[in-house]
């Protein structure tokens, strides 16, 4: 969203500094209307501040309702004329031409001369060019911005839909998992086998549901406004903590070193904590009993560096660059009948790139994988 | 035999909690709401309450806990403020909010995380129960 407006300003910038120059203007201003039509607001200026633009010229070219109706103004000498007595002092010429993209005005192209009299035909020509010109620019970056609040609301959708979605799974799970465990009565076999595969199912809409929610909230977090100081020995210790059952069940070991308690990166707690938890979560996963998963933090230079090694089944070659493709696993991990939805790695790699970090990672196949996690040191 | 109030709007989940409560000998009553829950505390006079969090409104779970646990000694809950609470929730999806036993500012006595795992529902419900 925000590089799209950044997008829009780029342009309105570039126009009206075009202006200025090819005109040889003192001058030039673009004021857009508003979307009803009925009010024109400066949006960018060249040769005069923002500040003067809103304050002197804007009651004057808001009761201008020539530029409101297309029309190209040339106005030659000030003392003679009441339109633009209300300019800053020093402004004796005017030349106003409408922005029309497609059949519609959207704002107006206007450039000043101190001089009277200054504008004449071919200058009045060469603004018509650039405000046409113009229109259509400002048009096409309004709709990619319009495009990207369209995604916006795409993102909301999915975040609705899959809190909704997880009530359900939620009660389903707790309903098997209450027959499995007997409580509906002692099962046969064959009912034990299919409610079995049920609450795996179950398990894998969960994890998916949760997924997609994590990846909407990511996309939709506005990560730039919510960024705070993170300890970052802090939350790999909470992801560490948070997993250490289930590979104490698994019998893979877990451990975590850090010689620094103090290394503060730049991002969100709950992202950070996400980020580690997805990545130590899928070494255990990965990694057959007997094996470990070793996670160390360490400062190199500007850089906190954190790796998560394990010995596990390891990454084929090939599909290395695609593991962090959403929905992507490697077929090794779909073998090993873990439950996964492919979509960890891709959240993990929108965080870390939030946050203004880098991932990498090294895998051979049979030996294990180590994920490195770079983070630039947050400034005081 | 203990009674067992569960304040949860889905018929599906009570059931689910239900069984394995119910394999274990302890009676069970169920509320859909937090209303009709606070109405059941005074008819039944429940040894727990287990209560979710969203029900008619997302926070009806809270607001209940909270009438519950009145301070006021003239709340209208005051013979009731002993009734251990179990919370279900989930957590880690539905709310940003950090749970913990040392919270103050939901007054829970213990939390169980959604989809509810029967064994460790009964382990908690007997460890509240005989506090």
């Amino acid at each position: 969203m925000l590089e799209q407006r950044v997008e829009l300003e780029k342009i309105l910038a570039q126009i009206v500094n075009g202006a200025k120059e090819v005109i040889e203007a003192n001058a030039a201003i673009i004021c857009l209307l508003n979307e009803d039509g009925t009010q024109l607001y400066a949006a960018a200026a060249s040769g005069i501040s923002m500040g003067e633009v809103k304050q002197e010229l804007m009651p004057q070219l808001l009761l201008d309702e020539e530029t409101l109706t297309r029309k190209f103004i040339v106005l030659t000498n000030a003392n003679s004329d009441t339109l633009i007595a209300d300019l800053p002092a020093g402004y004796q010429s005017c030349l106003c031409a409408p922005l029309i993209a497609g059949e519609k005005q959207i704002g107006t192209l206007c450039a000043y001369a101190t001089e009277p009299n200054y504008f004449k035909e071919k200058k009045s020509k060469q603004l018509m060019l650039l405000a046409d010109v113009g229109a259509v620019s400002i048009v096409n970056a309004r709709e990619l911005e319009t495009l990207d609040s369209l995604r916006a609301s795409r993102d909301k959708f999915i975040r609705i839909a899959t809190h909704e979605l997880r009530s359900p799974v939620t009660i389903a799970q707790s309903l098997v998992r209450g027959v499995i465990k007997g409580y509906a009565g002692k099962l046969s076999e064959k009912q034990q086998d299919v409610f079995g595969r049920i609450n795996r199912s179950l398990d894998f809409l969960e994890n998916l549901v949760n997924d997609l929610l994590d990846l909407a909230e990511g996309q939709t977090l506005d990560i730039a406004k919510n960024k705070e100081f993170v300890l970052i020995s802090a939350s790999i210790g909470r992801a560490v903590l948070l997993i250490q059952p289930q590979a104490e069940e698994k019998g893979v070991k877990l451990s975590y070193q850090t010689n620094s308690a103090e290394l503060i990166v730049w991002g969100t707690a709950e992202g950070m904590d996400r980020v580690f938890v997805n990545i130590i979560e899928n070494a255990v996963k990965y990694t057959p009993p007997g094996g470990s998963v070793a996670v160390s933090v360490q400062v190199a230079g500007e850089e906190i560096r954190v790796e998560v090694s394990d010995t596990g089944i390891g990454i084929p070659e090939k599909s290395i660059p695609l593991i962090f493709n959403e929905f992507y696993r490697a077929p090794n991990a779909k073998e090993g009948g873990e439950i996964g939805t492919g979509l960890g790695l891709n959240i993990v790699k929108d965080l870390v790139e939030g946050f203004g970090g880098k991932i990498k990672v090294r895998s051979k196949v049979g030996e294990g994988t180590t994920f490195v996690v770079m983070f630039p040191v947050a400034g005081d | 035999m203990s009674k067992i109030l569960v304040i949860d709007d889905s018929l599906d989940m009570q059931m689910a909690l239900r069984m394995p409560l119910e394999a274990e000998g302890y009676e069970f009553f169920a509320a859909c709401t937090g209303e009709e829950g606070l109405e059941k505390v005074k008819e039944l006079e429940p040894d727990l309450i287990i209560l979710d969090v969203m029900m008619e409104t997302t926070t009806a779970g809270f607001q209940t806990s909270l009438k519950l646990r009145d301070p006021n000694p003239d709340s209208e809950y005051a013979a009731y403020r002993n009734i251990p609470i179990l919370m279900l929730t989930a957590i880690h999806t539905t709310t940003s909010l950090r749970f913990g036993p040392d919270e103050t500012y939901l007054p829970v006595d213990d939390f169980l995380e959604k989809p509810i795992d029967p064994d460790k529902l009964l382990e908690k419900v007997e460890n509240l129960i005989s506090k």
